[in-house]
């Protein structure tokens, strides 16, 4: 289902991702965050809160075999995916919010996520590979680093990287969607209702709720709107990683149904929500008059 | 009608020269070469674009290159001293290449707005005539259009991504083509600016040219620059402005600022366009002599598109107008991280509003002040003292300018009572191109009428109470009545129309239309739509009124004066 060499070119996205959202990034934006933590406090428990608590209300009504269950617990604890980022980008979201959102759940997540993990597989009766996981988050945050990096040696290399880490994960995606459906075509139409359900619902009941988090909070709505972006994208690749990294053969590929699923609908419902949001930020963008500007 | 002395001068910098009278060189292009010698090889432009790409020219590059265009207008196009060349495009690299070649050459430059419909664009040329358009590619489909009338023999065509490296101009260009469609086939003969300036080296080199005798002959009073601006009978005048008016108006600026900023050393931010005689001579001329390093920005809307610029740069002053400032402190992600190294911003082009100058000074923790001039001023006429704003006022006049407030009859009025505001000092234009019937009507003696209705304090701060002209003043841009109810009377379901201008919250004024249908069918928004086919954005009128009859005189005129009059009597009732 997902083969060696769609792995490969997952990680090679998300290396070239976070490279770009480094890229993106001052030092400054981190110490704004940390001056006023409100937005990535939000992000935070709407990461390791509601997605989780969602995967789990999931599990329980859904008539689900234990190992898509473990796929979506799995898919739920994952930290805010590295496509959020594009998706807010072309929603006119806050993109340094956005991405500010994906590097903290995947910091925290080193922590958060072994916890939350073994306190809902304890109540599901599942098994989860606690070690990987972090081994994993740790790995994903060195080219957040570099990126940075080059950005402070030449602003015209860090646009460059930014542009090129957008412009290829586009690619990537678009590449193994269409690549992936026909080869896949006979597992696509054997899956259970219940299991596209809880597929696509964590992707989209996720953005929903978020945005009313947000909303009831009272963020502003381009802040709104890229926490519901980052609340309901997942990193669906770095699930995919986790399980091909822990389990193996038919195991491994019936754990990662749901993982797969989940990466071909988020694209989808993203680019639906995405068109919604561009409408309304172009009705209540700043008006700036003709004349000298 | 001479002043005894002049007590504003006390509120001058300290070791401020308070007469200003003759250039310190005696052409511009002289002051751009001595200029480039003394700072070489130190960034000079830096073109920033909304995502952080961005090129950059040293002062000897912006030297070297400007000279070969010069050698290419000259020695290749065939242009003499004297020819107009028109230039066209928004703030980027090729602005300074193309501004400094053109006088460098002894030609005379004229600044277009971009943004300009092929119908204003075609006005302007058939009255300046140029011989040579240098224009961006984005805006290039509209030159067959704009001259059909008066074919301009040479096009040479630049973008917005020129001279930045390959890289980044390569992902512009198909951003530009295949994403935004902003640039479009062009289908005029023309040569590329890249092109042009290796032509003009070659020759130079193969023919031993000197390019400083081109303009070795050039004085002081000739003409620089042929600056637009709206006319009243819907006919664009050219400003003439000389090299020393631009050259002393920009001394005069920098007089009162130079103690606070240091030659060498400061970073500018240039978002307002330098087509506009503001951000012309206080940017592109005055950053320059500072040997400032001065921060381009193609396009600050939206506002966003400055956010990398701040962030990547240490900006230590910025010019704007009121909108700018206003839009900036709107924007969350500058009151989150405002500009640290700041050290003050100058407003001009319209009103800055007191609110809008305390919001900023708040945030930034440095002042903006404001000057105040027209374009056939070049432009700045006066100038709030650093430090010493005074709430209402435009400031005192800059050294080596009077200010008068005439009545109707051209005399003084008395000290602290209204008159047209009238100004004489070395940066006042020599006339409007062309038109001495136009020019009669503005000058009196050599004093020029603003047309400006102001007081005068008695320590010389001057404030503009109202305005004896129709024009509107949108955002920093004149709007001039007659040429927008042309074009609304041109609409086959007008009978009638009237244009004036109101107060506005967030451009000063704004255009409104007063219309008597003869289609009742006729919408606002029809008539909107096609004002914008004929007129650029900011003369086209915000609000339309449709109304039944106008107000005219006994000889049949429309009076636009009873209408300003209802339409503040309908504000101040709201």
């Amino acid at each position: 289902m997902v083969g060696a060499f769609e792995q490969a070119l997952l990680a090679l996205m998300i290396f070239v991702i976070m490279l770009g959202m480094g890229a993106s990034l001052t030092p400054r934006d981190f110490w704004l965050a940390l001056k006023r933590p409100y937005g990535l406090l939000i992000g935070v428990v709407s990461q390791y809160g509601i997605m989780p608590f969602l995967g789990f209300l999931l599990i329980t009504i859904l008539p689900l075999p234990q190992a898509i269950a473990v796929g979506v617990l799995i898919m739920a604890c994952m930290p805010g995916g590295t496509t959020s980022n594009i998706f807010t980008y072309f929603s006119k979201g806050n993109l340094a919010l956005s991405v500010l959102m994906t590097v903290t759940s995947t910091v925290t997540g080193v922590i958060l996520i072994p916890i939350i993990l073994v306190i809902y597989a304890t109540a599901l009766e599942l098994e989860i590979p606690r070690e990987n996981i972090i081994i994993t988050l740790v790995l994903l945050l060195v080219p957040v680093a570099i990126g940075m990096v080059l950005r402070k040696l030449n602003a015209n290399v860090g646009a460059v990287t930014e542009f090129m880490g957008s412009a290829l994960a586009l690619f990537f995606i678009a590449f193994i969607a269409i690549s992936w459906v026909p080869r896949n075509w006979q597992f696509l139409m054997t899956t259970t209702p219940a299991t596209y359900v809880a597929a696509i619902g964590l992707g989209l009941f996720g953005i929903m709720i978020g945005y009313g988090f947000a909303r009831v909070l009272k963020l502003h709505p381009r802040n709104a709107r890229t926490v519901a972006l980052e609340t309901g994208i997942q990193n669906g690749p770095l699930a995919i990683a986790i399980i091909a990294f822990t389990f193996a053969g038919d195991e491994a590929q019936s754990y990662m149904a749901v993982p797969a699923l989940y990466s071909l609908f988020i694209v989808i419902v993203s680019t639906l929500v995405t068109l919604v949001f561009r409408r309304a930020n172009t009705a209540a963008e700043q008006k700036l008059p003709e004349g000298m500007l | 009608m001479d002043h005894p002395d002049k007590p504003w001068t006390a509120f001058y910098r300290a070791g401020a020269r308070t007469e200003i009278s003759e250039p310190a060189y005696r052409n511009l292009a002289d002051m751009i070469r001595s200029v480039a010698e003394t700072h070489g090889r130190n960034p000079a432009f830096t073109c920033c674009l909304p995502n952080g790409m961005n090129g950059t020219l040293s002062f000897a590059q912006v030297d070297e290159m400007s000279d070969a265009l010069a050698v290419y207008l000259r020695e290749i196009a065939g242009l003499r001293a004297g020819d107009r060349v028109a230039v066209q495009m928004p703030n980027c690299l090729s602005f300074p290449v193309a501004a400094f070649g053109v006088l460098k050459a002894g030609c005379v430059l004229v600044n277009v707005n971009p943004l300009y419909t092929a119908e204003e664009m075609a006005r302007q040329f058939a009255d300046a005539r140029p011989h040579a358009l240098i224009i961006v590619d984005m805006f290039a489909d509209k030159v067959p259009a704009a001259t059909a009338g008066h074919p301009i023999p040479n096009v040479i065509v630049t973008r917005v991504a020129e001279f930045l490296p390959a890289m980044p101009r390569g992902i512009v260009g198909l951003v530009q083509k295949y994403w935004d469609r902003t640039v479009k086939p062009i289908e005029i003969a023309h040569i590329r600016l890249p092109d042009a300036l290796a032509a003009g080296r070659a020759h130079a080199q193969e023919a031993r040219i000197e390019v400083d005798a081109y303009h070795q002959g050039v004085a002081p009073d000739d003409v620089a620059v042929l600056q637009y601006t709206g006319g009243t009978t819907g006919v664009s005048k050219g400003a003439m402005l000389s090299h020393a008016n631009l050259l002393v108006n920009m001394e005069q600026v920098m007089e009162l600022l130079v103690g606070d900023l240091q030659k060498g050393r400061e970073v500018a931010l240039t978002a307002l366009p330098m087509y506009h005689i503001f951000a012309f001579n206080v940017n592109l001329l005055g950053f320059w002599w500072l040997g400032a390093r001065n921060v381009l920005i193609p396009n600050p809307k939206p506002l966003t598109n400055l956010k990398r610029a701040f962030e990547n740069y240490k900006i230590t002053w910025m010019s704007g107008v009121n909108t700018l400032f206003n839009g900036l402190t709107n924007e969350v992600w500058f009151t989150d991280s405002p500009p640290r190294h700041l050290k003050f911003s100058s407003a001009g082009g319209m009103a800055l509003q007191s609110s809008v100058a305390e919001t900023w000074e708040r945030i930034t923790g440095s002042p903006v002040i404001q000057g105040y001039g027209l374009t056939e001023t070049a432009p700045v006429l006066t100038f709030e003292p650093l430090g010493k704003a005074r709430p209402g006022s435009i400031g005192v006049p800059v050294p080596g300018t009077e200010i008068a407030c005439l009545d109707d009859a051209g005399n003084p009025v008395a000290q602290g009572e209204a008159g047209e505001i009238a100004a004489r000092g070395p940066q006042v234009m020599l006339g409007y191109w062309q038109k001495p019937e136009e020019t009669a009507k503005v000058m009196r003696g050599d004093w020029f009428l603003t047309g400006d209705i102001g007081v005068i304090d008695a320590d010389g701060y001057v404030r503009i109470v109202d305005r004896k002209k129709d024009m509107v003043v949108v955002s920093g841009f004149n709007v001039y009545p007659n040429e927008v109810e042309e074009v609304l009377a041109a609409h086959p379901g007008v009978l009638e129309v009237a244009v004036i201008g109101v107060p506005d919250m967030g451009t000063g004024e704004a255009v409104k239309a007063y219309v008597v249908k003869s289609d009742p069918g006729l919408t606002a928004e029809d008539l909107r739509a096609y004002a914008k086919e004929h007129l650029t954005g900011y003369k086209v009128p915000k609000r339309v009124e449709f109304r039944d009859e106008l107000p005219k005189s006994n000889v049949g005129k429309i009076l636009r004066k009873d209408l300003r009059a209802e339409a503040m009597a309908q504000i101040a009732a709201e």
